[in-house]
């Protein structure tokens, strides 16, 4: 029984915790302008998660690696250290849109300007991260996060033409004032924000420090597989919801009192107040794990003791780092910057950051030295060379797409 | 290769880039077409957004910090939206249009302005208003194209 | 999780170089930065000892980029006499190498500093500074390296590791990523394209013919020399 329970709030906590602030606006924005023509993309993204989502949590079970660990064993210092510079940037700057985010979400109860609400959210990861059970973390926040089913709700009760939202799916039905160009840039924004790297690298961290053995490979699988594709229905939802309510009316979002809205409208103010409440804990519970990440990444390229479980006193750099990025994005986010630009660049520069990420961990998964019979079957190796092929595309893409549509405005 | 080899066109594409990225951007008319439509979509978008919040307002669907950041975030871009376009040179035979569209993005801002006051009141079930800002929505899209 | 030195012999580069050091206590006392190998006179190479820290590790960064953050990292503590020396654990102590380093001591108080003289010692080189050394064959392509060492040796025992051939080729240390042994048949799609990245890698026995000449800066293999090519 207890068994059970445990699978169960750990595909919850999965699903919870799939959804950030990159998704909530990327999502949202995309539904506005280009309706349900990019789902396509999100589906493409989540199973790319799982899939190499899998590979990690397998290569942290049986041979008790992170993800970080493996980019230096297999790369070397050199090319491990431009992976870590990258990825520790786009790792940071989805951080700074966290906390901005969690920012904006209070803002939307208390009226207050954001900036003066982002000293407190700093000072509060910082403490969690510093505090709390690494468990409780995950749990608690992953939970709240459940709250976001609200988009599924409102979008049921928005009562959208099913058959024309169905139709919608197809990249034809892309509506006409809107380029090619203007497409691929969201369709690339959507797939960084679904494959975010701090995702796996907190995940395989996570394993580690649960100290996960062969023996929970079956829990892990039904997290990952269970989970993140409910998690990523959460984020149709939100388009869904999007593309009923602002497309038909001409509205570009870009707020997240926007985002929020198509569920006020259609549930009112309770299921508004629960949607908020899934704001603050998907985008507090990312900022925790993008905080965390950061601290991961380096203490494992650099091999210092690292994690949650260890003691404070003997993971010392490691609660530095914490503090240091901590600071650095509330100063980053208090010279004014809009947080939700923060977040747009944070997923662009995502995508451009994947195939640094999930390229040791297919070469790693694929050793038998690291996983004996655990290694990738067939399926897995097909689809890590089909993703890979695809993040590679995505990430030389990423870049030129944003200049020429100048961040989708064009 | 020798560094100067490098450096040199690199420059020259850096000076390049930067005279591009003058002050006061003057684009032909193709360009400022662009920008104004871009303008246009953009307050028509918070026009629309403006509305949808005080009448979801006045239905009680949201609470009023909640409306209140909402319309003073649309109020703020709507007027960024017009400066915006109020600071590109004008291109020569484009003065008429020119004129039209700031007037045009100039009552979209003072309109989404008189919404946040509103907003800040608690008035959300004002008829002309929110009539007001369906008709400008209508002709923001209509002039975007 | 058999243990890679009881089976075929390892890799340096592949196997031991930026793995975990864990000790028998169970605690991580950091990265294998470098590795210190000592050249016999009879032409035999002998892992002496693990190199830990940044000392160890900046200058791995290549000839132009590791000098420079090397230096950078002698000004942080300029004062200090012992600031360009890295940390050693004695390859006697290592009990296993698995995907991760086993020490058959615990962690607390094992790591000291290297002395001056064991640093200055002309026998004494790193494996760092020995991976991307130039080779001299007629048999290789012009711009080859050496892109790892190979070992063997059965861990606990004392001086019986040893270096036993040489990976020669054209192209970057490490870039190889595992795929030259056979025991890892990867995507097969990436297994191929790093095999023909690398078709040109050959492994040579150490023995007559080679001769590691670290003063130069370069391996020269003679026609006596038997190069095989990589397996798998």
């Amino acid at each position: 029984m207890k068994r059970y329970f445990a699978v169960l709030l750990g595909i919850l906590t999965a699903i919870g915790g799939f959804v950030d602030i990159g998704d909530l606006v990327t999502n949202a924005q995309v539904g506005a302008r280009l309706g349900m023509s990019l789902v396509w993309v999100v589906v493409l993204g989540v199973v790319g998660i799982c899939v190499f989502a899998e590979m990690s949590g397998r290569i942290a079970a049986v041979s008790h690696r992170a993800t970080f660990d493996l980019v230096r064993e297999r790369l070397g210092p050199g090319m491990g250290l431009l992976n870590l510079v990258g990825s520790m940037l786009v790792t940071m700057l989805t951080f700074i849109a966290e906390i901005g985010g969690v920012a904006l979400a209070l803002q939307l109860v208390s009226s207050l300007h954001h900036l003066l609400i982002v000293p407190f959210v700093a000072v509060a990861v910082w403490i969690v991260l510093w505090r709390a059970k690494f468990s409780a973390i995950e749990n608690v926040l992953g939970l709240m996060g459940l709250a976001l089913i609200a988009f599924a709700v409102a979008l049921w009760q928005l009562g959208p033409d099913w058959g024309e939202l169905v139709s919608g799916l197809s990249p034809a039905e892309k509506p006409g004032a809107e380029s090619w160009a203007t497409y691929a840039f969201f369709g690339v924004a959507l797939f960084g924000a679904a494959m975010t790297p701090y995702e796996v690298f907190f995940f395989s961290s996570g394993g580690v420090e649960e100290r996960w053995t062969s023996k929970d490979l079956g829990v892990m699988r039904a997290n990952v597989f269970i989970g993140f594709p409910l998690g990523g229905l959460l984020s149709v939802a939100i388009a869904g919801c999007a593309a009923t309510l602002f497309l038909p009316q001409g509205i570009a979002v870009e707020t997240l009192g926007q985002v929020g809205l198509p569920v006020a409208v259609a549930l009112g103010k309770v299921g508004l107040a629960v949607v908020v409440l899934g704001f603050f804990a998907a985008t507090f519970g990312a900022a925790c794990e993008t905080g965390l990440s950061t601290g991961y990444s380096l203490a494992q390229y650099f091999g210092f003791p690292w994690g949650k479980f260890v003691r404070p006193k003997e993971a010392a750099g490691f609660h530095i780092i914490l503090l240091v990025t901590t600071v650095i994005a509330a100063g980053v986010l208090l010279t004014g910057v809009d947080p939700i630009m923060v977040t747009e660049i944070s997923v662009v520069f995502s995508a451009v950051a994947l195939p640094l990420t999930y390229f040791p961990i297919l070469v790693v998964a694929n050793d038998p030295d690291y996983l004996g019979e655990h290694v990738n079957g067939r399926l897995a190796n097909a689809l890590g060379v089909f993703y890979l092929v695809v993040l590679t595309v995505a990430a030389l893409a990423a870049i030129p797409l944003m200049v020429v549509t100048s961040m989708g405005q064009g | 290769m020798r560094p100067a080899v490098v450096a040199v066109p690199a420059l020259l594409l850096l000076a390049g880039l930067l005279g591009a990225c003058g002050v006061v951007s003057r684009p032909d008319a193709a360009a400022w077409d662009d920008q104004a439509t871009l303008a246009l979509t953009d307050a028509g978008s918070q026009v629309a957004t403006a509305r949808l919040a005080l009448t979801s307002a006045a239905k009680e669907r949201t609470w009023s910090p909640y409306t209140t950041v909402l319309v003073a975030e649309a109020e703020e871009a709507a007027a960024k939206a017009e400066e915006d376009l109020a600071r590109v040179q004008v291109p020569p035979g484009r003065a008429d249009d020119a004129a039209a569209v700031l007037d045009l993005l100039d009552r979209a801002a003072g309109l989404v302005g008189e919404a946040r006051a509103h907003a800040v009141d608690g008035e959300y079930d004002d008829r002309s208003l929110l009539d007001d800002l369906d008709r400008l929505a209508g002709e923001l899209q209509k002039a975007a194209g | 999780m058999g243990s890679l030195a009881e089976r075929e012999g390892y890799d340096v580069g592949l196997h031991l170089l930026d793995r975990q050091i864990i000790g028998s206590d169970d605690r991580l006392i950091g990265k294998v930065d470098d590795v210190e190998l000592l050249l016999d006179d009879d032409g035999s190479l002998v892992p002496t000892a693990l190199l830990v820290g940044l000392p160890a590790l900046l200058p791995r960064f290549g000839r132009h980029l590791g000098a420079r953050l090397s230096g950078a990292h002698r000004l942080v503590r300029a004062a200090a006499a012992d600031q360009a020396l890295p940390l050693v654990v004695g390859f006697d102590i290592v009990d296993d190498v698995s995907s991760e380093v086993r020490l058959s001591e615990p962690a607390y108080g094992l790591l000291h500093r290297m002395s001056h003289e064991r640093a200055q010692d002309p026998r004494r080189c790193r494996v760092g500074s020995l991976l991307g050394t130039p080779v001299r064959c007629d048999a290789l392509p012009r711009r080859s390296k050496v892109l790892d060492l190979r070992l063997v040796g059965a861990p606990g025992q004392p001086g019986e590791h040893r270096v036993t051939a040489l990976l020669v080729g054209p192209g970057r240390p490490g870039a190889l990523f595992g795929y030259d042994r056979s025991s890892e048949p990867g995507p097969a799609v990436v297994a191929a394209v790093i095999q023909w990245l690398h078709r040109h890698a050959r492994v040579v026995e150490l023995g007559p013919g080679v001769d590691v000449d670290h003063e130069a800066g370069e391996v020269r293999i003679g026609p006596e020399a038997s190069l095989e090519p990589l397996r798998g």
